[in-house]
């Protein structure tokens, strides 16, 4: 009782954080978290394979631009196109992707699996980047008109107003890792989480691994997909660098490191410590990437558990010294 | 001879040259990566740093055969230390491990030679002997291309000919294909590892040296040949030689062939023949290892 | 008729030649226990009739319909149940989320996504149920990799079990386990396989010949014999291979 009790007052105290952020801290701080959101929201997704499959991917870019530039490119070439279908269509277009993708990739595993997605990923990079009439090459495609966020007849929200585009970003972000959330407690979550441990018995259980694993898959892609739709819509650019490079294929992998493997929050945490890791340095110095390394070097030789890792072992530590 | 069968001949060596120098880079990867299975993403970032290390040994004696002999070398030092040092202890927590380990040293690198030597593209001059073009059967070749394809096929021989005819190849192929039986036998699997590590920076650091002249130096250089040397060890098979020599050659070809044809969309083609090698055959052409 | 039938049946990895001919035959309602020595092939048999690996040659007849070659997902929802003789549970799960994922899998809830699987009441109960049946409520929120040596081989076993198979194939469930221990699994496996058809792969021959309606002897991947208790005991071959020492003991049969 006690438990649900606290719960419900943290969620208050969280949603009331997010409504009153922008006013506490400001627009620049406001864009800074979203960005935080996005890469939260992108390496979650990321995660839900990595985390709960083991299947190491590195080209998960390729949903995250997919995303992005389906987005992009119905907001350019159809006018008066609504956001919200806007949104959907770099989701579907990611999550389309996916599906088609899919049966070869989880005939394989280990090594094999990742290599594929590197290829297929510098495949779309290199599409991205030559295609120059549909994707605009190394520019991208940017400057395409944000709908508003209306519902007829009742409100509208001008997302050009980065306040406004802030709310409605977070809803977008913060309810998709929700959904990914839920889905990790749903009767499927816990076969995905059985198949992490043990896939043989799964399969003698009478539970499918390869469609199991399928369905990972395509959500994984699908709410990458979600994630880099907000980039193009928050950025109003996308560009083959962003979309699709091999560090943004990387980038969910050592977020969700640094925050802690096998933990559905640790990417969360990654992403922050990201943030605001950037924000600290930039102030110094333009060697942002420089102190990125070392992060990365220092993470993996002294707390290759990851923050949330690091933490409950502290924890534990503390409480094992005060029971003795 | 006629002119468009000598622009073809002309295009066929500057694909085999690149070529080449991928297959010199994609073999230190096929050593490291492919038969000790280590994810080594720092790879190319070598491959670069080597080439700023020719520009700076240039620039201090002026002698483009000592940044061959000392660039190669320093960089194979700094991936002696590498392994010693760092990568040997995330081994446990597999690639992933590596990667993070990897990228990390790869942007500090990178940034490092940024403060270093900035970020215009820095000339090296090619020595006054492998200027020019030889003449052979009415057909132009270029001697400094000629030189790489020759000094590739060089090193190429001797790795085989160290890999699978001394006893020390044969202590390094059973140490890396089955490290604990090995290390049962006595021999100091780590000493191999971290000696067959150095050889393949070394050989990035060639390659590195070789590729200076061509395109010129800048920090962007890993990024644009790293990738093909991934995709050329992968398509190649992990651990094959052969496979990597093969598609290194094809991937130089595909490329200066398919910039005459499709201009654009060169790099399109390799991205596609390689996945569509990977989609039936996952482990690559002559690949049998997982 | 034969709830379970395998008709010819040959196994070789890469030449090596591990089953021939294997013709075993499993009436309905019957404890069926296989023996033969260390290497004999038993527990390939199981993994060709669970469909771990498909057969070089013959068939698997399961409740007349032919599973050759059928992933073991399918021969589960067939009604096939199956234990294993190295511990295999979801180790970082508990020993309650491991029985429920078998309690799902019997309900058909597969591809759920829309609710949450803790709010499911009568899933809930029913794998509690089983736990308080197989003494294990006590461990309910214990990591199957944490549960002492004898709990987490009563897990194995009883996931096989919480299917509701008509057909549970045991592959040693006692094996490493102490005197008390054993004891211990065997009565839980005479009781929570009251008629149910099972096949049992045992070493000790006193829970073989306390437990088995009927033996199979497995040896050199074919079979040497198949028969009651006493006409196994009594089978000159089987001696002469494998039981040699135990003819003394003649108490068995009345
Ligand atoms: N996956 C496999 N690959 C190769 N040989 C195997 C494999 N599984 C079992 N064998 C061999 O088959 C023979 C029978 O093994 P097994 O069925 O496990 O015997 P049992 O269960 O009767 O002790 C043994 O010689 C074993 O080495
Ligand atoms: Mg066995």
């Amino acid at each position: 009782m006690m438990n649900k009790m606290l719960k419900w007052i943290l969620w208050l105290a969280g949603f009331v954080f997010l409504i009153l952020y922008p006013k506490l801290f400001g627009i620049y701080y406001s864009n800074v978290f979203v960005t935080f959101a996005i890469f939260a929201l992108y390496a979650t997704s990321y995660n839900l394979l990595l985390g709960y499959t083991g299947l190491l991917s590195f080209g998960h870019a390729m949903f995250f631009g997919t995303g992005a530039y389906g987005t992009a490119l119905a907001l350019t070439h159809i006018s008066g196109f609504p956001l919200i279908p806007a949104l959907l269509a770099g989701a579907l277009a990611a999550a389309i992707l996916a599906l088609i993708l899919c049966p070869i990739m989880v005939r394989v595993g280990g090594t094999a699996f990742a290599m594929l997605h590197l290829a297929f990923g510098g495949l779309m990079y290199v599409l991205a980047l030559k295609l120059r009439h549909i994707t605009g090459g190394e520019d991208g495609i940017g400057g395409f008109d944000i709908p508003p966020f209306s519902i007829p007849g009742i409100v509208s929200f001008d997302m050009t107003d980065p306040l406004q585009f802030f709310y409605f970003a977070m809803v977008v972000l913060i309810g998709s890792i929700w959904i990914l959330w839920f889905f990790t407690k749903t009767p499927f979550g816990q076969i995905m989480i059985a198949v992490r441990d043990n896939a043989k018995r799964v399969d003698y259980l009478g539970f499918r691994v390869p469609q199991t694993k399928a369905v990972i898959y395509v959500f994984s892609g699908a709410f990458c997909g979600v994630a880099g739709a907000v980039y193009a819509l928050f950025q109003n650019l996308i560009s083959a660098e962003d979309g699709f490079h091999v560090m943004t294929s990387f980038a969910p992998i050592m977020l969700t490191m640094v925050g802690g493997i096998g933990s559905f929050f640790g990417p969360i945490f990654g992403s922050a410590i990201f943030g605001i890791l950037e924000e600290l340095t930039t102030r110094y110095t333009e060697r942002v990437e420089l102190v990125f390394g070392l992060v990365l070097i220092f993470v993996i030789m002294f707390a290759p558990m990851g923050f949330v890792g690091t933490v409950k072992m502290i924890k534990e530590k503390w409480f094992t010294r005060q029971g003795v | 001879m006629d002119p468009v069968t000598a622009m073809y001949v002309a295009q066929g060596m500057h694909g085999l040259a690149y070529g080449m120098i991928l297959f010199l880079l994609a073999s230190g990867l096929t050593l490291i990566f492919g038969m000790m299975g280590i994810l080594n993403l720092a790879h190319a970032t070598f491959f670069m740093l080597s080439a700023y290390l020719c520009y700076q040994v240039i620039a201090w004696t002026g002698s483009f055969w000592l940044a061959l002999l000392i660039a190669p070398i320093v960089t194979g030092i700094i991936g002696v230390l590498l392994e010693r040092f760092l990568l040997r202890k995330v081994h446990a927590f597999g690639h992933i491990g590596e990667l993070i380990l990897t990228v990390g040293v790869s942007l500090v690198i990178l940034e490092s030679v940024k403060v270093f030597w900035g970020t215009e593209s820095l000339p090296v001059q090619i020595p006054n002997v492998l200027q020019g073009l030889v003449t052979a059967g009415g057909l132009d070749y270029p001697i400094y291309r000629l030189f790489i394809i020759g000094l590739s096929l060089v090193i190429l021989i001797v790795l085989m000919l160290i890999l699978y005819k001394t006893r020390l190849g044969m202590v390094v192929r059973a140490a890396v294909s089955d490290a604990d039986m090995v290390d049962a036998l006595g021999i100091n699997v780590p000493l191999v590892f971290m000696l067959v590590f150095g050889v393949g920076t070394w050989m990035a650091g060639v390659a590195g040296v070789a590729i200076a002249p061509i395109l010129t130096v800048f920090p962007g250089l890993a990024d644009q040949v790293g990738m093909d040397a991934f995709i050329v060890v992968v398509v190649g098979g992990f651990g094959s030689l052969g496979g990597a020599l093969l598609v290194a050659i094809i991937c130089g070809l595909l490329n200066s062939y398919g910039v005459q044809f499709v201009s654009q969309l060169a790099p399109v083609l390799m991205y596609i023949f390689m996945a569509i090698v990977l989609v039936f055959k996952p482990m690559g052409l002559f690949g049998e290892r997982e | 008729m034969n709830i379970l039938e395998t008709q010819g049946l040959y196994h070789d990895f890469s030449g090596l030649k591990v089953l021939f001919d294997v013709n075993l035959q499993v009436e309905p309602g019957e404890r069926h226990a296989i023996i033969g020595p260390n290497g004999a092939g038993k527990t390939t048999l199981f993994n060709l009739i669970t469909g771990t690996y498909k057969p070089s040659r013959g068939n698997v007849v399961f409740k007349e319909k032919d599973i050759t070659g059928a992933g073991p997902w399918k021969i589960l929802r067939q009604g096939m149940g199956r234990s294993f003789q190295i511990t295999s549970t979801f180790d970082r799960m508990t020993a309650f989320q491991n029985i429920r994922l078998a309690v799902m899998s019997t309900r058909g809830i597969r591809f759920n996504m829309f609710r949450k699987v803790d709010k499911m009441q009568n899933v809930t109960e029913e794998a509690e149920e089983i736990l308080k049946r197989i003494n294990l409520d006590g461990e309910r929120d214990i990591q199957a990799g944490n549960l002492s040596y004898g709990k987490h081989r009563s897990l194995e076993i009883s996931m096989a079990l919480a299917t509701n198979p008509d057909l549970v194939m045991l592959d040693e469930p006692t094996a490493g386990m102490s005197k008390d221990e054993t004891h211990y699994a065997v009565e839980l496996i005479r009781r929570l396989t009251e008629g149910k058809t099972t096949v049992i792969i045992e070493h000790d021959m006193d829970v073989v010949f306390s437990l088995a309606d009927r033996i199979t002897v497995l040896h050199h991947g074919t079979i040497l014999a198949t028969g009651e208790p006493c006409d196994i005991r009594d089978n000159q071959a089987v001696k002469d291979a494998y039981l040699g020492e135990m003819g003394g003991e003649e108490d068995v049969c009345y």
